[in-house]
C-alpha cells in the first residue's frame, strides 16, 4: 500500500531529474545556468586569484623581511604591492562572497530553483574570469599597476606613469566592475522575487539580509568608480583635463570620486562576513539569533552609513575644517550598528549551547579581530589622530585586521561549514581545529606588530627601511607571521582537498542548520528541492511539521513543478505565489557575450578603437541571439 | 497542475492581457530594468556632481574662447524627445490590454523621434568638438564626457526600442510583454535624465 502512495512522488522527482539535468562534461560547464555551478566557478577562480594574491605578499613580506633587502626591485614593488591590493579585494574577497557563497546559497536559503536572471548569472562569472585575466595579463607583460591600489593621480597620469600600467588597472576595474554590476542586480531581484511561498521579508535569513546590503553598496556604490576610471582613461588617452590644475582639472576629485566608492566597497567586502557569522552561530548555538530585526536593520544601516564617510580617507589633503568634522561625527556613527550586531553575535553564544566545531571558532577568531580592527578604525575617525598616523603601517595594520581577520575568516569558517552540504562529506574535525589555531596566531603576528611600527612612523608603500631605524624585529615578525598563515591556509585547503574524496558521508543536515538549503539532500540536486518548500519562520528546517508535509506535498503533486524547467515567483514584501516563471536553461550566449567584451576591452587598451567598435558590435549580435530564443520555446 | 499563472506560456495577445491581469507583483524584468536605472541614475548623479565640482574650482565657465552652450537648439530637441515619452507609455498600456496592433504603432512614431533626436545630437556634437575640443580645458572634457554619456544612453534606448518593435512584428507573448515594459521604463529614465543633463548644460547662462 505505502509503494502505490510514494510512487507517483518517485515519478515526479524523476521527471524533474530529466527537466533541470544539464550537458555533461566541458560544454556543460561552458554554457551552465545552474546557480550551483557557477557558484562553484567563482568558487574555485576566486582560489586561483587568492593563491597569486598571497603569493605576492609573501613575495613582499619576504623583501621587509630585513633592513636593505634587494629580493625584489623597486619597480617590481610596486607593482607587486598595487597587484596585490586589487587582487585581494576585486578578484578574491568580493566575488568569493557574492559570486561563490551568495550565488551557491541564496537560491537554496530562499527555497527557489535558481537566480532571477540564470543567463545573466552565467555572464557574470565569465565577465569576472575575463576582467581577472585581463589584469593579471599586465603581470607577464611586466606592466602590472604600479600606483597602489587607489591610484592616486598625479602619480596615475599619462607623463609620471608612461607605460600601459595604469591602463591595465582602469580598464581591467571598469570591466570587473560590469560583471559585478550584472551580479548585484541579479541578487537583489532574486531576493525580493524568489522567496518561496511565506517567507515574508521579516522570515528571510540574515545572510540573504547581509547579501541584500552588499548589493545595494554596490549598485550605489560602482558607479563613482567606473565614472572615475573613465575620467582616468580619456585624460590619459585622449588628452582630456579633470584631474590637472593647469587645465582647471583638480587632482582631489579623483580621491572623492575613488573614496565615495571606496568606503562603501570596505563594508561590502565585510557585510558577507556579517551574514556568514549569523549562518554559523545559530547553528552551533542551537538557538536562534537574539535580536534578529535588530541585527537584519543594523547589515543594512552598515550599508548605508558607508556611503556617508568617504572623506575620513582624505583628512590629511587640506579640506575644510567643517567637512573634517561632519564625516568624523559619520564615522563615528557606524560603531552603533556595528555595536548592535558584535553584542548579538556573542550573547547569542552565550545565551545557547554552543559547541565549538571549527565554523564556531573562526567566527571566534572573526569576532576578536573585528573588534581589535574596529577600536583602531574609531580611532582614525579622531581627526588629530588620523592626520598623524595617515599613510602609516598603523593603517595598514587596521585594513588587516578588518578585512583580513575580520572579513576573511568567516569566509574560511563558511568554507567547512557548507562543505558537507556541497560535496556531501564530512570534513576533518581535527586537522580543521589546528588549522583555525595556526591561521589565527599567524594573522596575529603578522598583523599586530604592524600597529607598532606605523606609530614607530614607518609608512605605507616603502619597498625597504635603512637598519638604523630599529624596525627589523618587527618586520621579521611580521614576515614569520605570514609563514604561519600560509601554512594553517595550505592547511585548511588539503583537509578540504582531502576531505573531498575520502571525508565520511554528511547526510543532509550534519549540523542541524535552521535554514532551508540544509533540508534538501546533499550536493543538492541541479533542481534544488523536490517540492517548493512553505514557510512559517525565519529558521524553516528547524520547523519539523512543515518539512514533513514538504513530503506530503510530494505525494500530491503540489508546488512541484514537473512540468517544466520552472520556479514561482513570489510578492516582494509579503512572499505571496503570485506566478510560475519558465527559467531559462543552459546557454552558450553568456560566454560568447564574454568573450567579444573581453576582445573589445584588448583593443581599448591597445587604442585600435575602430576594431573595438567591432567587437562592441559583435556583443550585442550576441546578446540579440541570446534574446532570440524564448525559454518556452526550448 | 497549480493553479498560479504561467506568463511565460502566454503567446497570444489575449493570453498576455489576462497575466497582465492576474499578476499581484511586477515581473522580474521589471525589477531587474529598475534596479539597473537606479544604478545608471547614480553614475549620472556623480558626472553632474563632478561638473558642479569642477566649476566650482574654476573662476571662468566657460574659460576664456570657449563658447557659451547654445540654448534654442538643445531645448526644442530635449522637449521633443521627452514628448516620446507618451507614445511609449501608450504601447505599453496597448499591450497590456491585448491591442497589438496600436501598441506597435505608437513605438514606431516613439522610435521614429528617438532616432531623430539622435542624429540631429550627434550632428551637433560633431560641430561642437571641432569649435573647441575636450582637450581644451577642464569644462569641454566634463561637457563633452557628459553629453557623450547621455548620447550613448539614448543609442542603448534606440536600439531597445528597435528589438522591441521587431520581435513583436511575430506577435505578443508574456516574454515580450515583459521586454516592452522593462523598455519603457529605462525610456522614461533617460527622457528624466534629458532634463537633468540639459539643465546642466544650460547652467552657465543662470
Amino acid at each position: 500500500m505505502a509503494t502505490t502512495i510514494t510512487e507517483p512522488a518517485a515519478q515526479r522527482v524523476e521527471r524533474l531529474e530529466r527537466i533541470w539535468v544539464e550537458p555533461r562534461g566541458l560544454w556543460g560547464w561552458l554554457t551552465t545556468t545552474d546557480h550551483k555551478r557557477i557558484g562553484l566557478l567563482y568558487f574555485f577562480t576566486t582560489l586561483a586569484f587568492f593563491g597569486a594574491g598571497g603569493i605576492e605578499a609573501l613575495l613582499i613580506r619576504t623583501q621587509l623581511a630585513q633592513p636593505n633587502e634587494r629580493v625584489l626591485s623597486p619597480e617590481t614593488y610596486d607593482q607587486l604591492m598595487t597587484m596585490h591590493g586589487v587582487t585581494m579585494i576585486f578578484l578574491f574577497v568580493i566575488p568569493i562572497s557574492t559570486g561563490a557563497f551568495g550565488n551557491y546559497l541564496i537560491p537554496l536559503m530562499i527555497g527557489a530553483r535558481d537566480m532571477a536572471f540564470p543567463r545573466m548569472n552565467a555572464l557574470s562569472y565569465w565577465l569576472f574570469l575575463a576582467s581577472g585575466l585581463f589584469m593579471y595579463a599586465s603581470v607577464f607583460m611586466h606592466a602590472a599597476p604600479n600606483a597602489g591600489w587607489f591610484d592616486y593621480v598625479p602619480l596615475a597620469l599619462k607623463q609620471y606613469n608612461p607605460g600601459r600600467n595604469i591602463d591595465f588597472y582602469a580598464l581591467g576595474l571598469i570591466f570587473n566592475g560590469v560583471s559585478t554590476t550584472a551580479a548585484a542586480i541579479n541578487f537583489i531581484v532574486t531576493i525580493f522575487k524568489l522567496r518561496a511561498p511565506g517567507m515574508s521579508m521579516n522570515r528571510m535569513p540574515l545572510f540573504c539580509f547581509a547579501m541584500l546590503a552588499v548589493s545595494l553598496s554596490l549598485i550605489f556604490a560602482l558607479p563613482s568608480l567606473t565614472i572615475d576610471l573613465v575620467y582616468l582613461e580619456l585624460q590619459r588617452t585622449l588628452g582630456f583635463h579633470f584631474f590637472d590644475v593647469a587645465h582647471g582639472g583638480d587632482p582631489l576629485l579623483w580621491q572623492h570620486l575613488f573614496w565615495l566608492f571606496g568606503h562603501p566597497e570596505v563594508y561590502i567586502i565585510i557585510l558577507p562576513a556579517f551574514g556568514i557569522a549569523t549562518s554559523i552561530i545559530p547553528t552551533f548555538s542551537k538557538r536562534k539569533m537574539i535580536a534578529f530585526p535588530l541585527v537584519a536593520l543594523a547589515e543594512l544601516l552598515v550599508a548605508f552609513i558607508g556611503f556617508g564617510v568617504w572623506a575620513h580617507h582624505m583628512f590629511a589633503t587640506g579640506l575644510p575644517t567643517i567637512t573634517l568634522v561632519f564625516f568624523a561625527a559619520a564615522s563615528m556613527m557606524v560603531v552603533i550598528p556595528s555595536t548592535i550586531q558584535v553584542f548579538a553575535w556573542t550573547v547569542t553564544v552565550a545565551l545557547g549551547r554552543p559547541e565549538f566545531k571549527t565554523p564556531l571558532l573562526f567566527i571566534g577568531g572573526f569576532i576578536v579581530f573585528f573588534v581589535l580592527g574596529g577600536l583602531s578604525g574609531i580611532m582614525f575617525a579622531a581627526i588629530p589622530f588620523d592626520q598623524a598616523t595617515t599613510d602609516t603601517y598603523f593603517v595598514v595594520a587596521h585594513f588587516h585586521f578588518i578585512i583580513f581577520g575580520a572579513a576573511v575568516f568567516p569566509i574560511l569558517g563558511g568554507m567547512y561549514y557548507w562543505f558537507p552540504k556541497v560535496t556531501g562529506r564530512l570534513y576533518n574535525e581535527g586537522l580543521a581545529k589546528l588549522s583555525f589555531w595556526l591561521t589565527f596566531v599567524g594573522t596575529a603576528v603578522t598583523f599586530f606588530p604592524m600597529h607598532i611600527l606605523g606609530l614607530l612612523g614607518m609608512t605605507r608603500r616603502v619597498y625597504t627601511y635603512p637598519s638604523s631605524l630599529g624596525w627589523g624585529a618587527y618586520n621579521l615578525s611580521e614576515t614569520i607571521g605570514a609563514f604561519i598563515l600560509t601554512a594553517g591556509l595550505l592547511l585548511i585547503f588539503g583537509n578540504l582537498a582531502y576531505s573531498r574524496f575520502r571525508g565520511a558521508p554528511a547526510g543532509r543536515d550534519p549540523f542541524f542548520g535552521g535554514t532551508l538549503e540544509w533540508a534538501t539532500s546533499s550536493p543538492p540536486p541541479p533542481y534544488n528541492f523536490p517540492v517548493i518548500p512553505t514557510v512559517r519562520s525565519a529558521y524553516p528546517n528547524w520547523d519539523a511539521e512543515d518539512r514533513e508535509a514538504d513530503v506530503r506535498r510530494l505525494e500530491r503533486g503540489e508546488l512541484v513543478l514537473d512540468e517544466g524547467h520552472e520556479t514561482p515567483a513570489s510578492t516582494v514584501v509579503d512572499a505571496v505565489p503570485d506566478e510560475v516563471l519558465e527559467m531559462p536553461a543552459e546557454s552558450p550566449w553568456p560566454l560568447a557575450v564574454a568573450v567579444c567584451t573581453g576582445l573589445l576591452f584588448i583593443m581599448l587598451l591597445t587604442q585600435h578603437y575602430a576594431v573595438a567598435g567591432v567587437f562592441a558590435g559583435l556583443a550585442l549580435l550576441c546578446v540579440a541571439g541570446w534574446h532570440a530564443k524564448e525559454p518556452v520555446e526550448t | 497542475m497549480s493553479a498560479l499563472p504561467h506568463s511565460g506560456e502566454a503567446r497570444t495577445p489575449a493570453a498576455v492581457a489576462r497575466v497582465e491581469q492576474a499578476r499581484l507583483a511586477r515581473p522580474n524584468g521589471w525589477w531587474g530594468m529598475a534596479i539597473f536605472v537606479a544604478t545608471e541614475a547614480t553614475l549620472f548623479g556623480t558626472i553632474i556632481g563632478t561638473y558642479f565640482y569642477l566649476r566650482f574650482n574654476n573662476l571662468h565657465w566657460p574659460p576664456p574662447g570657449v563658447p557659451e552652450p547654445k540654448v534654442t537648439l538643445p531645448l526644442v530637441l530635449t522637449g521633443l524627445l521627452v514628448l516620446s515619452s507618451i507614445p511609449v507609455q501608450l504601447a505599453v498600456n496597448a499591450a497590456s490590454r491585448g491591442l497589438l496592433t496600436r501598441a506597435r504603432v505608437a513605438l514606431l512614431l516613439a522610435l521614429v523621434v528617438q532616432a531623430g533626436y539622435l542624429g540631429m545630437q550627434i550632428h551637433l556634437f560633431v560641430h561642437d568638438v571641432h569649435e573647441f575640443p575636450p582637450s581644451g580645458s577642464a569644462y569641454s572634457s566634463i561637457y563633452f564626457t557628459m553629453l557623450g554619456a547621455h548620447h550613448l544612453h539614448v543609442f542603448v534606448g534606440v536600439l531597445l526600442s528597435a528589438w522591441i518593435l521587431l520581435r513583436t512584428a511575430t506577435g505578443l507573448t508574456g516574454y515580450r510583454m515583459n521586454g516592452l515594459r522593462a523598455t519603457a521604463f529605462y525610456w522614461h529614465f533617460v527622457n528624466v535624465l534629458a532634463l537633468c543633463v540639459l539643465g546642466t548644460q544650460l547652467s552657465p547662462l543662470a
